[in-house]
């Protein structure tokens, strides 16, 4: 690939994205019929964002994280905070806010967003990867779900019926089971809430998505990512060259929970959003999704693993809709359980993509790579087993 | 030290005779991806023989013993014991054959104590009768041992463990032992106990073939020696030449 | 206070008996087998649905016919482990490098959604009682549950395939050059896992819980918390922490904490594992089964 200037690829995304979001104004004005194809792609591009933030410390670093959930919805209550904080304080009226606001408020206010929820998520992601990476891989995977859910649990269990001391009082005001509808009318009543202000137009998401895309790109070829991948492959032998894998590992661990983060933010922040965060955000299940798309399309490729989320999301929305469509027309499916459906047919599939190829579509190259040559390596041994030839 | 083994059948009449080796290994070769830790070995240790294979640090001595019980697969050769083709073979049909290795560095059981350590060792038969007698004999071979029994493996000394692991081995009583590496980290004076103890086995009728670094020790109770470099057999011999080749003093005895 | 003792010991008996599960796997394959907590709800619905609509329920088939649909649930949930093992695990063993470690927890966790969302489907999402009489007095729990756990202690201490189990947990290769096959062993220590599993099922399942799809995954999660904190790979571990898991459920209950229940056993585990990884009765050097 010729070398191009970053900026041109930058100017050149920022001018793509801000089409794409002329274009998806056009669509949803022009024909209601569009939207479904519209929410997904705004879907898939959020899916990418979280897929190529969980690939750099599952894929590239190679350890097991899978309370991936937990940063999404840490990132999705602090956005849909924040954003709505800094609305009121802009004075922007309740009508704008309850509908799509302009780009121009956006401009201030989503910056806001995206740096509050990274440096919270950054912060969040060392507290828990900084002790925990010191064990055995397996135990990150126990640490990440432990995090994810004490986090669920907590806000969940948490209703402001139930709230007796100031610190659960004050989780309470999340919403608890009921979930999060921004911070009280001012002036209004007590059950009025503001919304979640639809901040994240498509020219953010795409942005961010195309952004997260080319920063993790750029990583994976850099000397931290080719590190990176020592760590992952061997850890001794990668300390035996001066890399230290704990370094490596928990910055890895704190990128992917940032890029988690801002992943649920978008995920409330969007156009036509849900409007309400909730426990069910940080469900395991999130976790399992992600997992999913990354392992689709291969753990280490950047672009794999956007394939794998675009696939998996199309997929996905695609099911929903058919299923909807069958339980429509044929009353032999209506009282299926949708979503129960889904998930067998996607947990099938992933566990006959581990069984057949558990290196995923792409592997560890990207889109545009081939296969490389390179034989297996020799295993391990008390003793080198290698002969050389200067022999006694 | 008793050494029949009440159930398992005796190698067939043709190979009584000590001129047919009890194992024969021909040109084996073993690859790790594109390097070749072995290009083509080739030994035969008649019944009742102590052969053995001396070399230095990454000659290959190791990956020869583990190829012979399966535990590596090999690209090229072939090897059987008493007339029994070894290569389709997994490693506990190998065991089951009557071959038992002592693997380098002991590798025996640390949570387990040194009796059920023992008693592991006869896995195959699990007759309580003979498990008695023969932990009687190896506890005669190795008198630590029988202080110990109760006590974990991985309390053990270094030289104690490498005794369990032989015992361990010997319970399955095997008509042929491979050891790997015996006196590796063990202090000089308790090594020479454990040869001592080898060759009381070979005595009782046990073939041995014995891998070690320690060239002294392993040509001093063996009959045959053979010198492994770089993956394939420099020389061959009877271990009293081995002992007085002008080679052999320099690059493994020290001049 | 009595019956609460009383009512937190049976809980962390039965909590101890899944816990089981997780740490004999844990030991001999170094996996934690998310489709545990699947094997125990499906061996919940196969025990209720055989004792209601085979045996007539409490009228016609009494405790005995229980005890006989255990029985059946106890064949149904070894026979589930073995099979997730083989089709899921096995293959996995043979992988190198970085997939080595970590393709198997992600089929387990496939396995553990699939499972969980198949029970949806099959048995929809309502939740089904044992008729309340069935329920056996929580002192019964107690003892039926240390019997089965005294009888394991044996079974790993005493028998030639308890040994082997240990053996191979330890150093499987060690075990092979002495003809054990790990293999069958593993089998073998999947379907035992599974059926104190099914045994733990019906317990809880009479005694408290509704059958439902996610009850796999709320006694899971404690079990599986329970085995870690005790020290994962460590039988005495798992009983000893599933012990204290339940001392803690029932504390934590009585307070006015109670809706934080599970959060605070997270809380305990996370806590565990950053003080002491090992567990309390697990060892850093040697895993032991």
């Amino acid at each position: 690939m010729r070398r191009v200037p970053t900026f041109v690829l930058l100017l050149l995304g920022a001018a793509v994205c801000v089409g794409l979001d002329l274009a998806y104004d056009a669509a949803v004005s022009a024909d209601r019929g569009y939207k479904f194809w519209l929410t997904i792609a705004v879907m898939c591009a959020i899916n990418v964002v979280g897929a190529t933030a969980l690939n750099i410390v599952n894929g590239m670093a190679g350890q097991f994280s899978i309370g991936h959930a937990g940063f999404v919805g840490l990132g999705a209550y602090l956005g849909g905070f924040v954003a709505a904080r800094v609305a009121l304080l802009m004075k922007i009226p309740l009508d704008e806010l309850r509908d799509n606001l302009s780009l121009t408020h956006s401009l201030i206010i989503f910056p806001v967003v995206v740096l509050s929820v990274a440096a919270v998520c950054a912060l969040v992601g060392l507290v828990v990867g900084l002790p925990s990476l010191r064990l055995r891989g397996d135990y990150l995977a126990i640490v990440t779900l432990g995090f994810s859910e004490i986090l669920r649990l907590t806000v969940l269990g948490t209703n402001a019926d139930s709230a007796k001391n100031p610190i659960t009082k004050g989780i309470a005001a999340l919403g608890g089971s009921l979930g999060y509808r921004g911070p009280s009318v001012p002036g209004g009543d007590p059950g009025d809430f503001v919304g979640i202000p639809s901040v994240a137009g498509p020219f953010w998401i795409f942005g961010l998505a195309a952004l997260m895309v080319f920063l993790a790109y750029r990583l994976k070829r850099s000397g931290f990512g080719r590190a990176l991948r020592a760590v992952r492959e061997d850890e001794i032998a990668a300390s035996a060259v001066g890399v230290d894998p704990a370094k490596y590992k928990i910055t890895a661990f704190v990128l992917a929970a940032v890029g988690a983060g801002i992943a649920g933010a978008l995920l409330v922040l969007r156009r036509d959003g849900p409007g309400i965060v909730t426990p069910a955000n940080m469900k395991f299940d999130k976790s399992f999704e992600v997992i999913t798309m990354v392992i689709l399309g291969g753990s280490g490729s950047v672009t794999g693993v956007a394939v794998g989320a675009v696939l998996y999301t199309t997929v996905f929305y695609a099911a929903e809709e058919g299923l909807l469509q069958l339980s429509r027309n044929y009353s032999a499916f209506a009282d299926i359980d949708a979503a129960a459906l889904r998930m067998t047919l996607f947990a099938a599939a992933l566990i006959i993509v581990m069984l057949v190829r558990p290196e995923g579509l792409f592997g560890e190259r990207e889109v545009w790579e081939r296969k490389s040559k390179g034989g297996p390596k020799p295993p391990t041994s008390t003793k080198p087993a290698v002969a050389t030839e200067a022999e006694a | 030290m008793r050494t029949k083994h009440p159930t398992r059948p005796e190698p067939p009449e043709s190979f009584a005779s000590a001129a047919t080796p009890l194992l024969s290994v021909h040109g084996i070769e073993v690859r790790y991806g594109g390097i070749r830790a072995l290009k083509g070995v080739s030994l035969t240790v008649r019944r009742g023989e102590v052969v053995a294979l001396i070399g230095s640090n990454g000659a290959g001595k190791t990956t020869t013993l583990r190829s012979l019980v399966r535990l590596v697969p090999w690209s090229a050769g072939t090897a059987s014991f008493a007339g029994q083709e070894l290569g389709p073979l997994g490693t506990e049909e190998v065991a089951a054959l009557g071959v038992s290795l002592v693997p380098e560095g002991r590798a025996i059981f640390p949570n387990l104590t040194v009796r059920e350590n023992l008693e592991l060792g006869a896995y195959l038969h699990r007759d309580a009768r003979i498990i008695g007698e023969t932990i009687d004999d190896v506890v005669k071979l190795f008198p630590r041992l029988g202080e110990r029994m109760r006590q974990e493996g991985g309390t053990l000394s270094g030289g104690e463990q490498q005794m369990l692991a032989i015992g361990r081995a010997m319970m399955a009583r095997p008509s042929l032992l491979l050891l790997d590496e015996p006196s590796l980290g063990i202090a000089p004076n308790l090594a020479r106990q454990i040869f001592g103890a080898i060759r009381q086995i070979a005595e009782a009728g046990v073939t041995v073939l014995v891998v070690e670094q320690n060239t002294r020790l392993a040509l001093e109770v063996a009959a045959r020696g053979y010198v492994l470099r770089t993956g394939e057999v420099a020389k061959e011999g009877k271990a009293k030449e081995l002992l007085e080749d002008p080679m052999v003093k320099e690059a493994y005895l020290g001049g | 206070m009595l019956s609460w003792l009383q009512n937190a010991v049976a809980q962390g008996a039965m909590i101890a008996l899944v816990a089981l599960g997780y740490t004999m796997v844990y030991g001999v394959l170094r996996l934690i087998n998310f489709a545990h907590s699947e094997v125990l709800m499906v061996s919940g619905y196969v025990a209720f649905r055989v004792d209601d609509r085979l045996l007539g329920g409490y009228e016609r088939g009494g405790s005995k016919g229980l005890i006989i649909a255990t029985c059946v649930a106890i064949v149904a949930a070894a026979v589930l482990g073995v099979t997730i093992e083989a089709v899921a695990y096995r293959k996995l063993r043979a992988a190198k490098g970085a997939t080595a470690r970590i393709a198997p927890l992600v089929t387990a966790i496939g396995v553990s959604m699939l499972l969980q969302s198949v029970a949806q489907l099959a048995f929809t999402a309502t939740p089904q009682k044992f008729d309340p009489r069935l329920a056996p007095p929580m002192w019964f729990v107690i003892v039926a549950a240390s019997a089965v756990m005294a009888a394991l202690y044996a079974l790993v201490h005493l028998t030639w395939i308890g040994k082997a189990m240990r053996a191979v947990a330890v150093n499987e290769e060690a075990s092979r050059l002495m003809g054990i096959r790990p293999s069958r062993i593993i089998v073998f220590t999947f379907a035992i896992g599974s059926a104190l599993a099914a045994i733990g099922a019906v317990l809880y399942a009479t005694t408290q819980a509704s059958i439902e799809p996610t009850m796999g995954t709320s006694i899971g999660t404690l079990a599986f918390v329970a085995a870690v904190v005790g020290g994962i790979g460590s039988i005495p571990g798992a009983m000893l922490g599933g012990l204290l898991i339940g001392l803690l459920g029932e504390l934590v209950k009585s307070t006015s904490y109670s809706g934080m229940k599970d959060a605070i056993v997270f809380v305990l585990l996370v806590l565990v594992l950053l003080v002491r990884p090992a567990g309390l009765l697990g060892s850093a050097r040697a895993e032991k089964v």
